[in-house]
């Protein structure tokens, strides 16, 4: 059926106005919790529990969370745990590109004895539990003092960085034709500065989102600092529960409006590099 | 450095014995080059023809130095490369995948070859290489935006531009269509001769082989079929492969038997065919395989040998007819070229023969030539 496709004028049938209405309804299903939680950081705490959608809407909740009052009643300093999540997931998304990125090339250009199964371990550190691993490195963490220390945690976080940037870098080394450094080889330039000088500016849309993608498990992650940190180093994902307090003091509304700061950081670094990530995504495709 | 445009050293290049092994894991080592063993002029332009996969493009990253040598010897000059780094050869490749960079423009992409070498005046440098291929017009714009033409044009002047002394390029005409591909054919010979690069060619198109080379290396898995100026190949194939391989419409083989006579030879094919063969070589009742090229294939005169053959097809291509023969008791069918105005019919039988020096016999075992 050769239906024609005009842009910017769209046909309404009884088909795509009810896929339309089915999308809407998804919409809202899945942004209602996120609705709901913005909801319940602009109450009070004697209106968190109710239900009403008509309230007086405040901020101070976003004030006490972020200010030695929100420490003084959960004995959470939150703003220092959002300063060690950064600290701790930047660390470790810079370590794994420093590390990551040579591993990603050389992987993705030269196979070797037991190439593929290299690549493969390294990609079962997603699929095993952290659990697992945790308890045996809490022993090890405290023998060694890097429990609740940021080295300790840029360490552990690599488990779930690493991975990451190897593999969606190592895609796009390969999409790219090994032509084009072999090119620069016979120009006279070192192995070296061909990968520094051409290969590496090609793939810098990969760099972005791999380095956003690994910024974003690390920063969600929750086993590890729960486990291996306690105040100095301990992330936002931990500070958060805090606020639920023990002994009946759960303090509902400061809970959401701290989950919608820690959410921030990771929301605003996809938007601004958005260009790049849709691209990366894709896992590759950087052709001419 | 000079900043002439024109080659000043064609260097010769000498391949002596060369050989390479790849050694993939779970795999046979697997020997893609099997002793190659050329000497090329300076200056001279040498095709190299093969099927797919016969290792002519592992030849050429060898002599550039991307592939490292299993054993043997290669040579530019005077100097032995084969250990050299590819920067250290002075070699220009023009790769089948064209290798231009897409960020920067022609013009940059010129230059970035000179700026691995702090070559001073690379600006003029790359102006006057962009004037004497008549380019200047693509210099500003980006790899992404050129035709394919074009890009074939440009990745040849980036092989060009560090002024090398010698010249590979892998295909390159592969990635045009018929009409460009005669015209940049043309071209290609056209700079060769100018600037008087040693060039080798890779190609697997025959046509293109037979009219850009001064010599061509016929290969086949790994070795080197034959190694001659395009008339030999055409005119005097060493082997059943190459004179397979070589030749538009496809030479026709078929079994037969020498017999010797105090005249000659004569080959005996199907029921009563017969065919006056040049073979002195040839023994007296000998087995062997008979090439005939449809264009060395004529009506026959009355008084010759010659294979008597029923018309299966007649095609008229107006400047010439190719008709599809049967010969009675011959396997396979056999086609002649006639020359223009002789129409034959579909169901006569016709007596055709060739020129004695035109049929070829080969050892039908060993596929060597007999002659
Ligand atoms: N890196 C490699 N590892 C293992 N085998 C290889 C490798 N590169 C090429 N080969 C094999 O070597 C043989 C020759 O390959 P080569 O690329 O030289 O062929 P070619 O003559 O250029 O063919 P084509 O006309 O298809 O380009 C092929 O059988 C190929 O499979
Ligand atoms: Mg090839």
């Amino acid at each position: 059926m050769a239906r024609e496709m005009m842009p910017g004028r769209r046909r309404f049938t009884a088909g795509s106005v009810g896929a339309d209405l089915l999308i809407l309804l998804w919409f809202v299903f899945s942004l209602f919790p996120i609705v709901w939680m913005v909801l319940l950081a602009l109450k009070t705490r004697s209106q968190q529990t109710s239900t009403y959608f008509a309230f007086s809407p405040t901020l101070e909740n976003f004030g006490t969370v972020m200010s030695r009052r929100g420490e003084d009643l959960t004995s959470v300093n939150f703003s220092g745990a959002l300063l060690s999540s950064v600290l701790n997931c930047g660390g470790a998304v810079l370590v794994s590109l420093l590390i990551g990125i040579p591993a990603a090339y050389a992987a993705g250009r030269w196979k070797y004895r037991g190439s593929e199964d290299l690549m493969f371990q390294m990609l079962s550190f997603r699929f095993a539990p952290e659990l697992m691993v945790v308890v045996p490195l809490f022993v090890i963490y405290n023998q060694t003092g890097l429990f609740d220390t940021t080295y300790g945690m840029i360490w552990v976080l690599q488990l779930v960085t690493m991975p990451l940037v190897v593999w969606i870098l190592r895609s796009y080394f390969q999409d790219l034709s090994p032509e084009l450094e072999q090119a620069a080889l016979l120009d006279g330039y070192t192995r070296r500065r061909a990968f520094v000088m051409v290969a590496l500016p090609l793939v810098r849309p990969g760099i972005a989102a791999a380095a956003l993608l690994a910024f974003i498990f690390a920063w969600n992650n929750y086993v590890f600092p729960l486990i291996l940190t306690d105040s100095e180093a301990t992330t936002v994902t931990v500070a958060v529960t805090k606020f639920l307090g023990g002994g009946g003091q759960a303090y509902y509304n400061l809970t959401a409006a701290a989950a919608l700061i820690g959410a921030l950081p990771p929301l605003v670094l996809a938007l601004t590099i958005q260009r790049y990530l849709v691209r990366g995504l894709s896992f590759g495709a950087v052709k001419a | 450095m000079t900043t002439a445009v024109t080659a000043t050293d064609a260097a010769p290049l000498t391949l002596t014995d060369v050989r390479k092994t790849y050694l993939a894991r779970g795999r046979e080592p697997f020997e893609a080059v099997k002793g190659m063993s050329m000497d090329i002029r300076p200056g001279e332009l040498i095709a190299l023809l093969g099927p797919s996969g016969c290792g002519k493009t592992t030849t050429l990253r060898m002599i550039a130095g991307l592939e490292t040598v299993t054993s043997g010897a290669i040579a530019i000059g005077d100097r032995q490369v084969q250990d050299l780094p590819p920067g250290k050869r002075d070699i220009g490749v023009g790769f089948e995948s064209y290798a231009l960079y897409p960020p920067l423009n022609v013009r940059e992409n010129l230059a970035y070859g000179l700026k691995a070498r702090r070559v001073r005046g690379a600006a003029r440098q790359v102006d006057q290489l962009a004037a004497r291929l008549e380019m200047s017009d693509l210099l500003d714009q980006r790899p992404a935006s050129l035709s394919s033409g074009q890009k074939q044009r440009v990745a040849l002047a980036r092989a060009l531009i560090r002024n090398p002394r010698v010249l590979l390029l892998d295909e390159p005409l592969s990635h045009l269509d018929a009409a460009q591909r005669q015209r940049v054919r043309r071209e290609l010979k056209v700079l060769q001769r100018e600037f008087g690069y040693t060039t080798i060619v890779v190609t697997h198109d025959q046509l293109e082989a037979l009219s850009l080379a001064d010599r061509m290396a016929v290969m086949n898995a790994g070795v080197i079929e034959q190694f001659g100026t395009p008339d030999e190949i055409y005119d005097d194939p060493a082997n059943m492969f190459v004179a397979d391989f070589v030749g538009e419409p496809k030479i026709n083989l078929f079994e037969g038997t020498a017999v010797r006579r105090s005249g000659g030879t004569v080959v005996r094919a199907g029921r009563d065919g017969r065919l006056a063969a040049y073979a002195p070589a040839a023994t007296d009742g000998q087995a062997v395989t008979v090439g005939l090229r449809p264009q060395d294939a004529r009506p026959a005169h009355d008084d010759e040998p010659a294979l008597a053959a029923r018309v299966v097809v007649y095609e008229d291509f107006m400047e010439f007819g190719l008709a599809t023969l049967e010969v009675p008791g011959v396997d396979g069918r056999i086609v002649a070229q006639l020359p223009h105005g002789v129409r034959w019919r579909r169901g006569e039988t016709r007596r055709i023969a060739a020129r004695p020096d035109r049929v070829y016999l080969f050892d039908t075992e060993t596929g060597t030539r007999i002659r």
